[in-house]
């Protein structure tokens, strides 16, 4: 059988000295009978990589390559999913590429992933049960069936964004998966209103933000920690364009997108839209769970220059994201011959819990522009198609710039407002033509 | 799928004893480049980086960073205050820290637009 090179990478070390590998891998040490004695993390993080607990880890011998290390990332193939990129195989992080974002609708296979833990193995709708309680008078726990019955079920298309994309473009460098810029989709989710279930339970005046509790666990597989569980403010959470959704495109919810059951707040960070709910915690505080606190989704109050040391202090928690636009066709690096022509450009554009104003397209570097035509949103928090039409004159490499004003006046910069966690970065998108003759 | 079959079948032969260990070892060669450790450069703290960042997550988040030395630090912390990892010794952490900072510095520029 053939070897992968991340099975070698592993067997030389595990070869080298068993007993080793094991303590570094693992931090085990074998016992007296040769066998090894997983305990506390070690244990913890077996259990992670192999996706179940283990109940025969006193039989587990030392030195044996732990299988579920020795997989690779050739090949990888997300089932479902079609055309992305991958950034992180455990946990997954995958995007899609600009030109395959073309579509209104983002089809479900063009969803970028963005996991923090390790997702729930059953993901069925039959048995999943939500639990709303913490600053309300009549804590609730429904089912999927609940849900459908008790609320007024209603389907928007709703643009969803990593709050990090666009991080691979900082320099300094920021922490964390390098998304280029395809963390971005507008898929349409069915479910039912966020705000509807929060009146249904009765939120007291005590109430300030949400807490959303999920079913992925922790990569380090310690039961007792939650892999990220953020909210948003109680003003946002009524809105009544967030959704708890039960499908996308009409269809089931992929399984790495949240199924059978997630929020959808559009225009915040991605990951204050939890996936795989099963319980919204009505907190009287800002919520304070995984991923809330420290520099998580958060920047600067001020601005700093880069790679500025900040203090923790001074970092506000994201909110809305900025204005942006993405160019969907032509896909970058295109050649196209025939000399001078005329050529349609297209994407979207998008302003968090704004709208879209004004796209404008350039063809020369930023010295002159065209404003692109721009489709009415087709609900609040969907993103909006543009196209325009751009005449190149001859031969030769040209890069095509478009930025989008939301309906406030901000407008895409060309330069990145760097931050120390490398979020928010809404600098317009280019992408490079060639005309031959 | 395919992958993961893979390395079961691959414990499996390894379970049946030390003779299979010796001959499963033996087919991986001897060369010690990048490739043969999930693309790691060779160096003092690589087989440290590989045994402990690979046991929770995947050595792709590690190759994407660009970071100072005084951040990789930082991570460490993080990793071991908020991330359940085991706290190491000093020794074991230097090493560490002085190989991602070197191999993943600043200098490693982001992948993002043209």
């Amino acid at each position: 059988m053939a070897m992968t090179k991340r099975e070698r990478g592993l067997c030389e070390l595990y070869a080298e000295d068993p007993e080793r590998a094991d303590h570094l891998v693992f931090g085990r040490r074998a016992g007296a009978d040769r066998r090894g004695f997983l305990k506390g993390a070690g244990l913890a993080a077996l259990g992670a990589v192999v996706g179940a607990a283990l109940p025969f880890h006193r039989n587990y011998p030392a030195g044996l390559i732990p299988a579920a290390l020795a997989e690779t990332t050739e090949d990888f193939k997300i089932q479902g999913k079609s055309g992305l990129t991958l950034l992180n195989d455990r946990p997954l992080n995958a995007e899609t590429p600009a030109h395959l974002l073309d579509d209104d609708v983002t089809p479900v296979e063009r969803h970028f992933i963005r996991n923090n833990g390790i997702p729930p193995e059953n993901t069925g709708a039959e048995d999943w049960t939500l639990k709303v309680d913490g600053e309300v008078s009549t804590p609730l726990e429904l089912s999927i069936e609940d849900l459908q019955s008790r609320f007024e079920v209603v389907s928007l298309k709703l643009q969803l964004e990593c709050g990090g994309n666009g991080r691979a473009s900082f320099n300094p460098p920021a922490k964390g998966n390098q998304w280029t810029v395809g963390a971005i989709a507008n898929s349409e989710w069915t479910g039912v209103r966020y705000a509807d279930v929060l009146k249904a339970a009765g939120v007291k005046d005590s109430a300030v933000y949400t807490g959303h509790i999920g079913a992925d666990t922790h990569l380090s597989g310690d039961p007792e920690k939650l892999p990220i569980s953020r909210g948003v403010p109680l003003a946002k959470a009524m809105d009544p364009h967030n959704l708890i959704a039960f499908q996308m495109n009409g269809g089931p919810i992929h399984p790495m997108n949240g199924a059978p059951l997630r929020v959808v707040v559009p225009g915040w960070p991605g990951s204050c839209s939890q996936k795989w709910l099963r319980r919204i915690w009505v907190r009287d505080q800002v919520h304070d769970g995984p991923k809330m606190t420290g520099t998580s989704y958060r920047v600067p109050s001020y601005p700093v220059a880069p790679g500025e040391k900040v203090d923790k202090k001074d970092f506000v928690i994201i909110e809305s994201m900025p204005v942006k636009s993405l160019i969907t066709f032509p896909e970058t690096g295109v050649e196209l011959s025939g000399g001078a022509q005329s050529l349609e450009i297209r994407g979207h554009a998008w302003a968090g819990d704004r709208a879209v104003r004004q796209v404008q397209v350039s063809h020369d570097f930023g010295a002159t522009w065209t404003e692109a035509e721009l489709s009415p949103v087709p609900n609040p928090y969907a993103w909006q198609r543009w196209r325009a039409q751009i005449e190149l004159p001859q031969a030769g490499y040209y890069e095509v710039w478009a930025r989008a004003t939301d309906d406030q006046g901000a407008m895409q910069p060309f330069a990145i407002a760097w931050n120390p966690k490398g979020y928010l970065n809404n600098s317009l998108h280019r992408i490079a033509l060639r005309v031959t003759a | 799928m395919r992958a993961s079959l893979h390395g079961f079948a691959l414990v499996l032969l390894l379970a049946l004893g030390g003779g299979t260990w010796a001959a499963a070892t033996e087919t991986v060669g001897q060369a010690d480049d990048a490739d043969e450790w999930d693309g790691l450069p060779g160096g003092p703290g690589r087989e440290e980086v590989y045994g402990m960042c690979s046991a929770c997550h995947s050595l792709m988040i590690v190759k994407q960073q660009g970071l100072s030395r005084d951040d990789w630090a930082e991570m460490m912390d993080w990793m071991v205050e908020e991330q359940g990892m085991p706290e190491l010794d000093e020794e074991t952490l230097t090493l560490i820290i002085d190989y991602l900072a070197e191999h993943y510095g600043v200098d490693r520029r982001g992948a993002g637009q043209p």
